[in-house]
């Protein structure tokens, strides 16, 4: 009896508790509606984001007049609507500031996430990993969603398990030879958009979130690779875009067709006609015009291709390139050269549309609608409040259970176990919710049992840069990593740092790891990382080996149970900071009993035939 | 300009405001939410978070149907209601705040019970496409089932009671030609090739092409060669029985080339080879007609078409006709291929044959529908579209009937008449299910337990341990009577259930008022499996449980 009346008795353990809710997105808003009508009165929200318009079909706490506005803030005041008893702070910020730092987190009883993307996700388990504080992890997407319970030395961390790692393309694939709609989509994100309206600063984030190119090949190369002429004094855009048409589908496809080694076994692309060229000039300069001179936000609108679920003519898409290009060049000209794709952004999705089905045209690809587009090129995950209703009301069950097992150290526990539970797809095909036992901490998680990562690499290529930025920021998810070997530390970061110090670490950076002065890293190096803020560390076994054939040379490659790691292609994580509106919205990870620690996430063998 | 683009500019609205949900339904998926007209009995927690889902999904109109006013207790439980609500008709109130949630959709309600209102003006249904029924006890439950039959409106019934939930369907039929099942047969064909794919496949000389080329040979291409060349010595048979299977995958892979310079036995991988053994299956067990829609196809509905006749029953018709008189046993091909090993050239060629091949299948079912309707006195052969038809023959493998049992048939099935306890008692004697399945006929319980005490067990907290009896006495004798065994957490429940005075908690509500919106959504854009059976919830476990019989 003990059982059901300790979680019936979980509205009092609610009362005096104190909760951190981080993300007040699709699954936050619902979470913090269930929290407060469940007794919850003290409740901490964070969430960077602004609310947007395709938020609003599920994120019921907003609405269209708070377009723009802090989604956290927002969100307290719709909650203390529902209950205006509840104490609630929010943060419109980012939870990797310095602001939560452990201490932070050690003032809650039990952290709730709702988040969207894996790196903040990884940190959250650090700090609540160092904070010693309960966490309840969750994700949604569309009608599947997963609540799960992480208490330390108890249960696996959020990183025990590998998770699967988003696709990426060959470049070779993205850039000479693509077969399917997303390889010419990619090429239009994240090369030729970057280089037509994106600069350097811009240009360095994209390569880091990008799935078409090797994490080694460095900047200039990549600006190399498309070649246009830059825009002469006075020339109107218009014009300026027809020069891109040619060189760009026209010139460069003819010179790529040429080469006769890369189309034995398949058909060379046909260079983009002039004729379609013209034709999408025509429609540009025929357009009705409004009578007001504001600028327009979207090109293919401007253009009267209203309907997004459409797919475009050749002469369609031409036109469509040729608008945008002037839309971005005349009317954002301050913006020019710090763009990046956004999918909320109509310009870039209709300059990417066009872009990618130009392309596809020449490779005889089938043409794609806005519509797809947007939601290839954003990584946009559907998302509905259904789910996140139900996903809510389990998390503040699972909620309630932590915090009455603080309450009740004599239950005998068979009522407030933890369980990870599933919300499946389809009900009809077994249960609706599927729980399983939590599995205890991995012993060979370097995150949460202090295991030892192996890295493989040329140490006589890899700079320090890359090993700070590629292994342990991106693939490891350190926030501020620190790297000694034996006594001489190469590395520190964070704002406290005097500004010779500063010089030397970017010097320092430059270096390849066998040249360090000191103690360099080679074959057999123990590289001692540390993270204070995350309060975390990590012996790194350094593995010094040649690159394989056909392999990047400066490959790299990162063995034990590492999250989110793609060995030798420079460990993406899951695509971020792009304006991101989803904060439900998590790569759920369907998993049956016993399937559990498989391996890292296998990326699907490419196919179709590739001349790397 | 002014009309056109307001509308183009509210399209495009619509468009960015439902983009994360068009992308699980579809635009057609989404019209039909937006067509949808839905009435909401009871503005609780349960019904209130399931009606808040179907508003921000952007159905055409609610009308909420609740006769009570909003108390002191509802604030605590209610995200809709605050204080200035207190007194107020709770009907209006929670329309009045939907409303604020989507400009778009169009609120009404009516301050009466739903009760008075199923007793009274029965009539009042007509003309809705679905009803949420929350918070109903069985004897409303099965009035409401038998007016929505002769309505059409499909009812998703839907409870929370403490810590424990039930959601059910019911509708005489409902049908479904986008399933989108999680696992989707191929059907390529390759036992019984088209002429097209026959020509195609044997025009391929494998013996002269080079290594490259011979290794992106499409699998499809290997297993008709390669299956013709086993039955010239076979006596023209295809591979029988587990053995010579065996020995068909061993031929495939003995036909990669070996590397050069490599010893006897290194076969040069060829990514097709391996992906020909591992669908080699396929030509001895290709995916004929499946069972389900063989049964589909004996089904009254299918044989006697009549103008009453839906558009997916004509084109079972159709297609049932197809399978007998033109492809001997094959469904209408869906028109797609999957990735498979193969240059890009030789994949488009396929692509292509497949597609084509699915385009002519699609005419001749097509034909054939129009003229089974042009036969049938009062159809109109007109109003059927061929997208309707093409997306039928894509999905025609996965489709879908489904028929509801009214509430009264399944609860008879399952609380009286021997011949069904074997079902309930099994339910009761595994252990994964036994708690969910007494949960079931507690629930049951407290309504009859209202029926002879004119209030829920556990309402007034001096007479809890009191009306614990009540129910317990209830539950057993059903279960005796039924010859069923009780369960050691009996005792347990019982309290629980008497504890909470079929009060509804916020977690629960928020659980069950999801679920049931996802239900009224899978019915409304008539996609995905809606459920069948009861869903039992069961928040002290953070289990479900589906009772009923399939």
């Amino acid at each position: 009896m003990s059982g059901t009346c300790s979680v019936s008795g979980a509205r009092e353990a609610c009362l005096g508790s104190r909760v951190l809710c981080v993300g007040a997105g699709g699954i936050g808003c619902e979470l913090l509606k269930t929290l407060v009508l469940s007794g919850f009165s003290n409740i901490t929200v964070i969430d960077m984001d602004t609310i947007e318009v395709s938020n609003l079909n599920r994120q019921f706490l907003f609405r269209r007049r708070h377009v723009g506005q802090s989604k956290a803030k927002v969100a307290r005041e719709a909650s203390l609507r529902i209950n205006p008893k509840a104490k609630i702070v929010a943060h419109h910020a980012n939870i990797k500031e310095d602001q939560f730092d452990v201490d932070f987190f050690k003032s809650f009883d039990c952290v709730l996430n709702g988040l969207d993307n894996l790196e903040a996700r990884r940190h959250v388990n650090r700090m609540a990993l160092a904070a010693s504080v309960p966490l309840v992890e969750s994700g949604t997407a569309g009608y599947r969603g997963q609540v799960t319970v992480h208490i330390k030395g108890e249960t696996e961390c959020f990183e025990c398990q590998p998770k699967p790692i988003p696709k990426k393309y060959p470049v070779c694939t993205i850039r000479n030879t693509p077969d399917k709609p997303i390889h010419c989509i990619v090429w239009a994100k994240d090369l030729l958009f970057p280089r037509l309206f994106g600069g350097e600063a811009v240009g360095a984030e994209a390569e880091r979130e990008d799935e078409g190119k090797n994490g080694g090949e460095d900047e200039g190369k990549d600006r190399s690779d498309i070649e246009v002429s830059e825009r002469a004094e006075g020339q109107p855009a218009v014009e300026y875009g027809c020069v891109v048409l040619r060189e760009v589908y026209g010139d460069a496809i003819a010179r790529l067709a040429a080469v006769e080694d890369m189309w034995k076994d398949r058909e060379p692309p046909t260079p983009l006609s002039s004729d379609v060229i013209a034709a999408g000039r025509a429609i540009v300069q025929g357009r009705a015009r409004g009578g007001d001179d504001k600028v327009p936000t979207s090109a293919s609108l401007a253009l009267g291709l209203s309907d997004s679920h459409a797919t475009w003519s050749a002469e369609q898409s031409a036109a469509v390139f040729l608008m945008a290009v002037e839309i971005l060049l005349d009317g954002h000209a301050d913006r020019v050269g710090k763009l990046g794709f956004d999918k909320e952004f109509p310009l870039s999705v209709d300059f990417v549309t066009a872009a990618s089905n130009l392309r596809s045209h020449c490779y005889g690809i089938e043409p794609k609608s806005s519509f797809d587009v947007k939601g290839m090129a954003g990584n946009i995950i559907h998302a509905i409040a259904t789910t996140n209703a139900i996903i809510s009301g389990l998390i503040v069950l699972e909620a309630q259970k932590l915090l009455l097992r603080g309450l009740r150290q004599d239950d005998d526990g068979a009522t407030l176990t933890p369980w990870t539970t599933f919300v499946q797809h389809n009900p009809t095909g077994g249960r609706l919710l599927q729980r399983i036992k939590p599995l205890p901490p991995n012993p060979k998680c370097y995150v949460c049992s202090k295991a030892q990562v192996v890295m493989e690499a040329n140490t006589g290529l890899m700079t320090l840069g890359r090993l700070v930025d590629d292994v342990l920021r991106k693939a490891l998810a350190f926030a501020e990593p620190t790297v000694t070997v034996g006594s001489t530390m190469h590395y520190e970061c964070g704002d406290d740092l005097e500004e010779d110090e500063r010089e030397r670490y970017d010097a320092l950076r430059k270096r390849s790891l066998g040249d360090l002065p000191g103690d360099p890293i080679g074959h057999g190096s123990l590289v001692q990382v540390e993270d204070f803020s995350q309060e975390m560390s990590v012996e790194l076994l350094v593995c010094h080996r040649e690159p394989r054939e056909g392999e990047d040379p400066d490959f790299f490659e990162v063995k034990g149970e590492v999250k989110g790691q793609d060995g030798g292609r420079g460990g993406e994580d899951e695509p971020e900071g792009e304006g991101d509106s989803d904060s439900d919205d998590l790569c759920v990870v369907e998993e049956a009993v016993g399937e559990k620690r498989k391996g890292a996430g296998q990326e699907e063998p490419a196919k179709r035939q590739r001349a790397s | 300009m002014g009309d056109a683009s307001a509308v183009a500019r509210e399209s495009q609205d619509k468009d960015k405001r439902y983009d994360r949900q068009i992308r699980i339904w579809g635009k057609d998926g989404q019209r039909k939410l937006e067509t949808a007209n839905v009435c909401l009995l009871g503005a609780g927690p349960t019904g209130s978070e399931a009606m808040k889902n179907l508003v921000l999904g952007g159905v055409s109109s609610y009308t909420i149907v609740d006769g009570t006013k909003v108390t002191e207790r509802d604030l605590g439980n209610n995200f809709l209601m605050d204080k200035s609500s207190l007194g107020q008709s709770k009907a209006e109130c929670c329309s009045r705040l939907l409303q604020d949630f989507n400009e778009s959709v169009s609120g009404r309600f009516v301050a009466e019970t739903p009760e008075q209102l199923m007793d009274a003006k029965p009539d009042f249904f007509d003309g809705f496409d679905l009803v949420l029924a929350t918070q109903l006890t069985s004897a409303y439950q099965h009035k409401l089932c038998d007016i929505c039959r002769k309505s059409g409106a499909r009812v998703v019934f839907g409870r929370s009671y403490g810590l424990f939930g039930l959601v059910r369907i019911s509708a005489s039929e409902h049908t479904v030609v986008e399933s989108k099942p999680d696992n989707v047969l191929l059907h390529l064909r390759v036992k019984d090739p088209w002429p097209e794919l026959a020509e195609y496949a044997s025009n391929f000389d494998l013996e002269s092409l080079d290594d490259m080329t011979y290794k992106h040979v499409p699998y499809v291409v290997l297993l008709i060669k390669l299956a013709e060349a086993w039955k010239l010595g076979h006596g023209g048979n295809l591979p029988q029985g587990r053995a010579e299977q065996r020995d068909f995958k061993a031929f495939v892979r003995s036909q990669q080339r070996r590397r050069r310079g490599e010893p006897e036995g290194v076969a040069d991988e060829g990514e097709n080879f391996r992906e020909a053994v591992e669908n080699a299956h396929y030509l001895w067990s290709p995916p004929g007609v499946p069972s389900e829609i063989s049964r589909y196809f004996a089904d009254p509905a299918c044989e006697e078409i009549t103008s009453a006749s839906s558009h997916f029953w004509v084109c079972m018709a159709a297609v049932k006709d197809f399978v007998a008189e033109r492809s001997g046993g094959a469904l209408p091909l869906p028109g797609s291929i999957p990735d498979m090993t193969a240059t890009t050239d030789l994949y488009l060629d396929l692509k292509r044959l497949y597609d084509s091949k699915a385009e002519e299948d699609c005419d001749w079912v097509f034909d054939r529908a129009i003229q089974i309707l042009s036969r049938t006195p009062g159809a109109d052969p007109s109003a059927l579209g061929r997208d309707y038809v093409k997306g039928f023959c894509k999905n025609c493998a996965h489709v879908k009937v489904l028929r509801f049992p009214t509430v009264r048939q399944e609860q008879e099935g399952f609380l009286g008449g021997a011949s069904q306890s074997s079902y309930l008692q099994s339910l009761l004697l595994s252990e994964d299910t036994a708690e969910n399945a007494f949960v079931y006929l507690m629930l049951h319980a407290a309504d009859r337990f209202r029926q002879t005490h004119g209030h829920f067990p556990g309402k007034f907290d001096d007479g809890v341990q009191e009306d614990v009896g009540g129910v317990k006495s209830i539950v057993s004798s059903a279960l005796s009577e039924a010859g069923l065994p009780t369960i050691p957490v009996a005792e347990e429940y019982v309290q629980e259930l008497c504890r909470c005075g079929a009060g509804e908690i916020h977690t629960v509500a928020a659980v069950v008022g999801g679920i049931v919106a996802e239900e009224a959504i899978k019915l409304l854009t008539e996609q995905f499996v809606p459920l069948s059976g009861t869903l039992v919830y069961n928040a002290i476990r953070s289990t479900t449980l589906r009772i009923g019989k399939f």
